[in-house]
């Protein structure tokens, strides 16, 4: 459980002590809530909650007699000690306890008959084991209106409310918004933000998960379930490549929410969960979501049963006189890329496979030194951020960092083109785009002269400036104490790098006309980076097979499009950016008309007259595990459900994958292509997650502004020697001065539209389109 | 009131301060001299010039009854209700301050006129003076009865508007 610590009773310097007449022992510094935990006895608590951090003890649920100590002792805030005598179900202990609860309900409405938390409700739980039943308070109870709209995705019965303190810590210790407080004080004690302002911030969803009442709650979940209808599924969020771990709830063969694990992976998310993570599956039924096959021929376009689709990508890809390619997008999971290959050893032998991501070479010595889950940011003393806007592209790798700065004091570094969401807890040195190097050289010196670096780099800038990622990859393994985290860019990239798919090749065979046909799994490559170039070589009359869950470029082109089930309704493994094998799955049932994308492939593989040997996800991972060496001997129950984690691959793994030598070049500005997951395709396609849509923009600096003569009322027409987009100006403090920052992964896919397919370094011409 | 001013205004009391988080109260009750109460913008000011967020300083100023978050009359009497003045009447010194001023015995409040305030305090350390009133942040005074707090009142409204709102 979440609410308590985790005790190693195996540590050293074990401090024994006797609990409810028993010899028990715990390292010394536990505190006795955790302690008798570990020993089976549950001290009942509400304030206290260890990720959020140390005791305030503001509830006094957690009374336990200590001997020799005068009254009762708060057992969350008192530290073991040896040979102390602690009585946690005496009867002064007990009168205490139920004394607690008495008061916490008072003005309690106890309105559980229609409370969203009623039945998972850990107020109710603890009222029934160790309350005493009875209320001796007849006066009136105090009355706030209900709901009040904390946001516009969390509702606040503050009547609810015990006022642990939980909520208002993680706001101001946990995420570190600022925002909530409690105002007022006694019976009307309130949480709220200052002038009564909506919380809107990037984390601000656990709150809901951290409050032990029905007091927030969450207003998409609002009388959707009681706790009787609903399973609850282990998963894993497909939505960046961090891979927190999720529970997902169902009901009626649908997502109806998602939530932290209540046992967290404490190497991964630590049970917290960013928003869009949290609210982002609202949007996965939306009207894009592809619900019937669609085969498109001389006869025209039709709609079709998935059988007919399979039959006619069969003929499409069989008919292809030339070798096929096979295109895996980033959320393509491991099973369907282990399947894909093994299609292009058999039935479509000769076939390319490739995905669509980052090439590997230029980071391949980088991602070979010593890597690092995301815990050890707790224990750095020194964490530096190269490259990137963690806080936006890999949300809770923020929640960490602060945490490191906050509690544990560690020094933080960020060094890139602009500050960042962790402006304010950390020192920025600033590095313009393609001045990565030098910066590099002197965290180099940094590095050297502490105990305990952890250093978090991101996989587009690094691989945007080689030399950068070299000098990074040596300095790394200059200290033996230094550990590295890779900020991905694509949600399971590294489980397509573990397979051994390149980034690179397709493309180009395509443009030199060497490929009959293309089969795309989860890969739109006509809103990825180098569309333009993607759009001219499917440009012919190449078939494209496009396996995908919503409609996008590709598939509203395709010559057959099979839809598939999403990362919520479907099994399947992901590799987060740090090395994890982690399942996702079944949780929603999905539309009709779609099909698991790995089971697609099996019935391709049949219907062209090489099926696989299996028949599941588990066998074709099973039969993979046994295949490839990145991913040796994985299997289901060998990730249980906290996934683990690969072993790093070698420096010279895909060390042919690398796009042209590109010299950046000196003309126009640089341009930066940010990625973030609250302005991205996923999260604007849910409803509640709405006041984050905000539309694409060219971002610059207030310099660079006025050296373009634009304000933010203008519109600017930004070209690159790939291609060209349209963008209103938005202009931003403290970014790099001759840069333009575009957000990858919006709708209008303007920054990919200026990209070569490699991404590599871009310089755009930039011309005032419309004055507002 | 600006962050500037505050801060001008807390610099020489830093030092009686060993947490600075005690420096949000008395940067509260001079932002509130201004006006008598706080605004949004007050808030925010104290917020810069003590570095902490501005919802955490609404919640100090929320806390105290002395600090106001909404507009309250031009002097504001604080009627004590605890036990020794209870025992000397304070019940119907409040009671005639409430109707005089045309208030609800509940909860107290201001005058149509926006004059004044009634509100009740707790003991207020005057007990061998009780039934005590304070108006404004003044010395506490008493004993009063029913007669005598009305004809205070009539004389506060009768005064000037004080420079500064000490409260
Ligand atoms: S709203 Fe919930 S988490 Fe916040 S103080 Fe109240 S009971 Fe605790
Ligand atoms: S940080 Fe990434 S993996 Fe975690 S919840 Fe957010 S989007 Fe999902
Ligand atoms: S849990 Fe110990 S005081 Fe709240
Ligand atoms: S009870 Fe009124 S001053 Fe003490």
């Amino acid at each position: 459980m979440a609410d308590y610590a985790r005790v190693d009773l195996d540590a050293e310097n074990q401090v024994t002590f006797e609990l409810n007449g028993r010899q028990v022992s715990a390292p010394a510094g536990t505190m006795l809530v955790d302690a008798c935990y570990a020993h089976g006895v549950e001290v009942p608590i509400f304030c206290y909650e260890p990720r959020i951090g140390p005791p305030v003890g503001a509830c006094r649920m957690c009374l336990v007699e200590v001997e020799g100590m005068r009254g009762l002792q708060t057992a969350c805030s008192t530290p073991v000690r040896p040979d102390m005598v602690v009585r946690t179900d005496s009867p002064a202990a007990k009168d205490g306890q139920e004394g607690v609860l008495e008061i916490l309900l008072m003005n309690h409405p106890l309105d559980c008959p229609v409370c969203d938390k009623g039945g998972e409700c850990p107020l109710q739980d603890r009222s029934f084991k160790f309350g005493g039943g009875k209320s001796r308070f007849f006066e009136g109870k105090r009355h706030f209106p209900k709901p009040l709209e904390l946001s516009s995705r969390i509702a606040l019965d503050q009547e609810r409310c015990i006022s642990c303190f939980r909520c208002v810590r993680f706001s101001q210790e946990v995420a570190q918004d600022g925002q909530l407080t409690m105002q007022e004080r006694g019976v009307q004690s309130q949480i709220t933000t200052f002038s009564g302002d909506a919380y809107e911030d990037r984390f601000t969803g656990n709150i809901i998960d951290v409050c032990p009442v029905g007091a927030l709650t969450s207003i998409p979940y609002r009388f959707v379930a009681r706790p009787w209808d609903i399973t609850n599924t282990p998963s894993v969020c497909g939505l960046c490549p961090v891979g927190c771990n999720t529970e997902l709830t169902l009901r009626d063969g649908d997502v109806k929410r998602v939530t932290g694990r209540p046992d967290p992976n404490y190497e991964v998310e630590e049970g917290w969960l960013c928003d869009v993570g949290r609210w982002g599956f609202d949007g996965d039924g939306g009207i894009t979501r592809l619900t019937r096959a669609i085969v498109r021929d001389a006869n025209g376009e039709r709609h079709t049963d998935l059988t007919d689709a399979v039959a006619a990508a069969t003929v499409a890809l069989r008919g292809a006189s030339k070798p096929v390619g096979v295109l895996l997008g980033a959320t393509a999971t491991v099973e369907e890329a282990a399947i894909a290959l093994e299609l292009a050893g058999g039935a479509l032998a000769g076939a390319r496979v490739a995905r669509l991501g980052i090439p590997a070479a230029p980071l391949a010595a980088l991602r070979a030194t010593p890597r690092a889950q995301l815990d050890e940011i707790e224990r750095a003393d020194l964490v530096a951020v190269v490259g990137g806007d963690p806080g936006l592209a890999q949300p809770i790798t923020e929640l960490r960092m602060r945490k490191a700065v906050l509690r544990n004091g560690a020094r933080l570094v960020t060094i890139g083109s602009r500050p960042g969401t962790l402006a304010d807890v950390a020192t920025h040195v600033h590095a313009a785009p393609g001045a990565l190097t030098a910066a590099v050289a002197e965290l180099a010196a940094q590095i050297g002269a502490t105990g305990r670096p952890v250093v978090l780099w991101d996989e587009a800038e690094l691989a945007a400036e080689p030399a950068a990622a070299e000098a990074l990859a040596e300095a790394v393994s200059a200290n033996g104490a230094t550990r590295q985290i890779e900020l991905g860019a694509d949600v399971n990239g590294a489980g397509l790098r573990a397979l051994g798919i390149p980034a690179t090749g397709l493309l180009e065979a395509l443009e030199a006309g060497e490929l009959g046909a293309l089969l795309t799994v989860r890969a739109d490559p006509r809103s990825a980076p180098g569309r333009v170039a993607w759009e001219a070589a499917l440009e012919g009359d190449v078939p494209v097979v496009a396996l995908a869950t919503h409609a996008d470029r590709t598939t509203d082109a395709a010559t057959v499009v099979i839809p598939v089930q999403s990362l919520l309704e479907q099994e399947g493994t992901l590799v987060s950016m740090t090395g994890r094998a982690q399942r996702v799955r079944r949780g929603a049932e999905g539309p009709a008309g779609a099909a698991p994308g790995w089971e697609v492939l099996i019935a391709l593989g049949h219907h062209l007259g090489a099926p696989p040997a299996y028949r599941t996800a588990s066998a074709a991972l099973a039969a993979a595990g046994g295949r490839y060496a990145g991913i040796e001997g994985l299997t289901y129950d060998a990730m249980g459900v906290g996934g683990v984690e690969l072993p790093r691959p070698a420096a010279d793994h895909l060390a042919a994958d690398a796009g042209p030598a590109r010299a950046a070049g000196s003309d126009g500005l640089a341009l930066v292509a940010t990625r973030d997951v609250y302005g991205g395709r996923e999260a604007s396609r849910a409803p509640a997650l709405a006041a984050f849509h905000a539309p694409a923009a060219a971002t610059v600096s207030p310099a660079t502004a006025a050296a373009l003569d634009v304000t933010d009322a203008d519109t600017v027409t930004l070209t690159s020697p790939y291609g060209a987009a349209s963008l209103p100006v938005r202009i931003v403090d403290g970014l790099s001065d001759d840069a333009v920052f575009v957000t990858l992964g919006t709708a209008d896919a303007a920054a990919e539209a200026l990209m070569p397919p490699d991404r590599g370094p871009v310089r755009v011409g930039v011309s005032v389109e419309a004055r507002r | 009131m600006t962050a500037d001013q505050i801060r001008e205004y807390l610099e020489p009391r830093r030092h009686e301060f060993a947490d600075p988080r005690s420096l949000v109260l008395p940067a509260l009750k001079f932002a509130q001299t201004g006006r008598g109460y706080l605004t949004r913008e007050d808030m925010e000011a104290v917020a810069e010039a003590t570095g902490y967020s501005a919802s955490y300083v609404e919640s100090v100023a929320t806390f105290y009854d002395r600090v106001y978050t909404e507009p309250v009359g031009t002097r504001v009497v604080s009627v004590c209700v605890s036990m020794s003045c209870q025992l000397r009447g304070a019940d119907q010194v409040w009671e005639a301050l409430c109707d005089k001023e045309g208030v609800d015995h509940h909860h107290g409040g201001t005058s149509a006129d926006g004059r004044i305030t009634v509100q009740e305090a707790q003991c207020l350390g005057y007990c061998d003076r009780a039934a005590c009133i304070q108006v404004d942040a003044e010395e506490t005074q008493g004993p009063h009865t029913p007669d005598s707090a009305r004809a205070l009142v009539d004389e506060l409204r009768a005064a000037p508007d004080p420079d500064e709102y000490w409260r």
